[in-house]
């Protein structure tokens, strides 16, 4: 912590203003950041509701799993399964909670108390990112891991069972959770370019959601459509925990790619417009 | 200290700054005055870096705003009372404020104290006042100390209270050595805060000077006189200089000769006056006259208007 001298008493004049304490640093955005996130009820909502979707979500499959036995998944797959299937609403939730960590901030004037605080303005949108991506990862675990440990005594009642260590288990685990994070950093970059949380919020749910949908109906009508499909952004994610066409690394680079598209334009009119 | 150097934006085809040039001196407040869409809200946002000169250029504490090191350490900016997320305590706005540049907790509090924000800062800023959001926004401005101050219509929506309180910290923050830059819609508030004032109209300086001699150069004093006689005093005292304004039946307001002109001449002229009294010229006569051909938005003849809403 700096020592900062403050002077508030206005008694005598000063000859000069020399500014006391440090100024700008990217730990202080990265402060300013986490107390305006987890200053907004809005973040408890949503965060909580990632929570409990998935663990519901989670208690259910494995009762409606448990049920019927051999559908043609091994144990571990299953455990995967049930233990990442209630994270797709999640998905839909940090999505928006993205695009409203910035467009909330145009909607309600506050970008300019950030932008004067923060000329630069890049440094603000990568401290932006970094907090929403951090607490995101750690709320997508969260999630996954107790929809794990909730799911386990339920499928263990029939002899399902993985170990959480085991690298087939953790990886797809630790994956989802990353994907969510990086969904939340795609969603800031959305929220960006659009200003606008109405906009900004079909913009990316629309990518998320219908994307797949309207670019798997044109496949019917042009052949090489259909190679797009997995390229898409949230069939890419999926990808990345389950290859099916290519390697989960190779899925991952594209779902970079989208991040890096989004916020790489965000970053280009952030710094160029008036705000 | 503010220097601008044929600072110009232009929005589409239209100029809303065009080529001003003006210095803001530490040490007295300037007050920034003219009508609607003169350009002084956009000037003043080119000066912190929310918009970008299309032209020219503006540099604060001797640098660019996006150059300093610390910038609400150098610059305090209240450019609207609604910069604040309305979901957000006043309290956790100014933290967040603070933590960009380190400035401890320990400030937040006492500008939350100088502010009067004791009783609402932990309270969603969605439900504040105009008045509330305004002290806000003075609290916010103030955080890092700095040594150049602006405010956009900081008195707008305050009390009478609240009004007095800006005039005195504006006067005190001058007194310190700060530079002080107030924009505002109320003359007679602007006249006794202000020292020195830039006029911008239609997006260039139309008058840039102390108070007292814009008064004087755009107003001037009159007389008022009371006479039976108006015909016979008109003719009398009718001159190049001299300008005579019949404003009632028996009054006139003359402009051009002192009181002490009026009263002697009338008296050899043997001409009775029931009233003779001085009139200085105010601020807001000498704005409405600097401005009269710069408004942008002018209203119509009340006459008018009134017909359309019947």
């Amino acid at each position: 912590m700096s020592t900062v001298t403050q002077s508030t008493q206005p008694s005598s004049a000063r000859a000069s203003f020399v500014p006391t304490g440090s100024g700008l640093s990217f730990l202080g955005l990265l402060k300013s950041e986490s107390i305006k996130l987890w200053s907004l009820r809005s973040t408890y909502w949503s965060f909580s509701l990632v929570v409990v979707a998935a663990v519901g979500i989670a208690v259910l499959m494995s009762f409606a799993m448990a049920g019927r036995s051999a559908i043609g998944f091994d144990n571990t797959e299953m455990v995967v399964l049930v233990s990442t299937a209630g994270l797709s609403l999640g998905q839909l939730i940090v999505a928006v909670l993205g695009v409203l960590s910035i467009s909330g901030e145009y909607s309600s004037g506050m970008i300019k108390s950030t932008l004067t605080a923060v000329p630069n303005r890049l440094p603000a949108l990568w401290a932006k990112v970094t907090v929403l991506f951090g607490f995101t990862f750690l709320v997508g675990l969260v999630s996954v891991v107790g929809s794990y440990l909730v799911a386990l005594p339920i499928l263990g009642a029939k002899d399902i069972t993985a170990n959480l260590f085991d690298s087939a288990v953790l990886l797809p685990l630790l994956g989802n959770a990353l994907f969510l994070a990086l969904i939340a950093v795609f969603a800031i970059g959305i929220g960006t370019i659009v200003r606008s949380s109405a906009g900004g919020i079909a913009s990316a749910l629309g990518i998320i959601l219908l994307l797949p949908t309207v670019v798997g109906l044109f496949s019917f009508l042009v052949d090489w459509v259909a190679d797009i499909v997995p390229f898409l952004f949230t069939s890419a994610g999926s990808q990345m925990v389950a290859p099916t066409t290519m390697e989960s690394w190779q899925a991952f680079l594209v779902v970079l790619a989208w991040v890096a598209v989004s916020l790489g334009t965000a970053a280009l009119l952030l710094k160029r417009r008036d705000a | 200290m503010i220097q601008a150097q044929s600072l110009t934006k232009h929005y589409g085809s239209k100029t809303a700054v065009d080529a001003v040039d003006f210095t803001v001196q530490p040490g007295k407040v300037t007050g920034f005055l003219g009508p609607n869409g003169a350009g002084k809200s956009t000037t003043m946002r080119m000066i912190v870096g929310l918009d970008r000169p299309s032209l020219g250029s503006v540099i604060v504490n001797g640098k660019p705003y996006h150059e300093h090191k610390a910038p609400l350490r150098e610059v305090g900016v209240l450019l609207d009372a609604k910069a604040v997320h309305t979901g957000r305590s006043a309290y956790n706005h100014l933290r967040a404020m603070a933590a960009t540049h380190n400035i401890p907790t320990s400030r937040v509090h006492e500008v939350i104290n100088l502010t009067g924000l004791e009783s609402v800062a932990r309270k969603r800023v969605g439900g504040f006042s105009l008045g509330m959001g305004q002290r806000l926004g003075i609290a916010a401005a103030l955080l890092g100390d700095p040594a150049t101050l602006i405010l956009d219509e900081p008195v707008n929506g305050l009390d009478p209270e609240g009004v007095q309180w800006v005039r005195k910290l504006t006067k005190q923050l001058a007194s310190e050595g700060r530079t002080v830059l107030l924009s505002s819609h109320l003359m007679s508030e602007m006249a006794l805060t202000a020292d020195h004032l830039i006029v911008l109209g239609r997006g260039r300086v139309i008058a840039d000077a102390s108070v007292a001699d814009i008064i004087k150069s755009a107003a001037q004093d009159s007389v008022r006189v009371r006479t039976p006689h108006t015909a016979a005093l008109a003719a009398l005292l009718a001159g190049a200089d001299v300008t005579i304004t019949n404003v009632e039946q028996d009054v006139l307001e003359i402009s051009g000769l002192t009181v002490n002109e009026i009263g002697d001449r009338a008296a050899a002229a043997q001409i009775s006056l029931h009233e003779l009294s001085a009139m200085s010229a105010s601020l807001e006569d000498a704005y409405m006259k600097l401005t009269q051909n710069e408004v942008e938005y002018r209203t119509g003849d009340t006459h008018a208007e009134a017909e359309v809403a019947r």
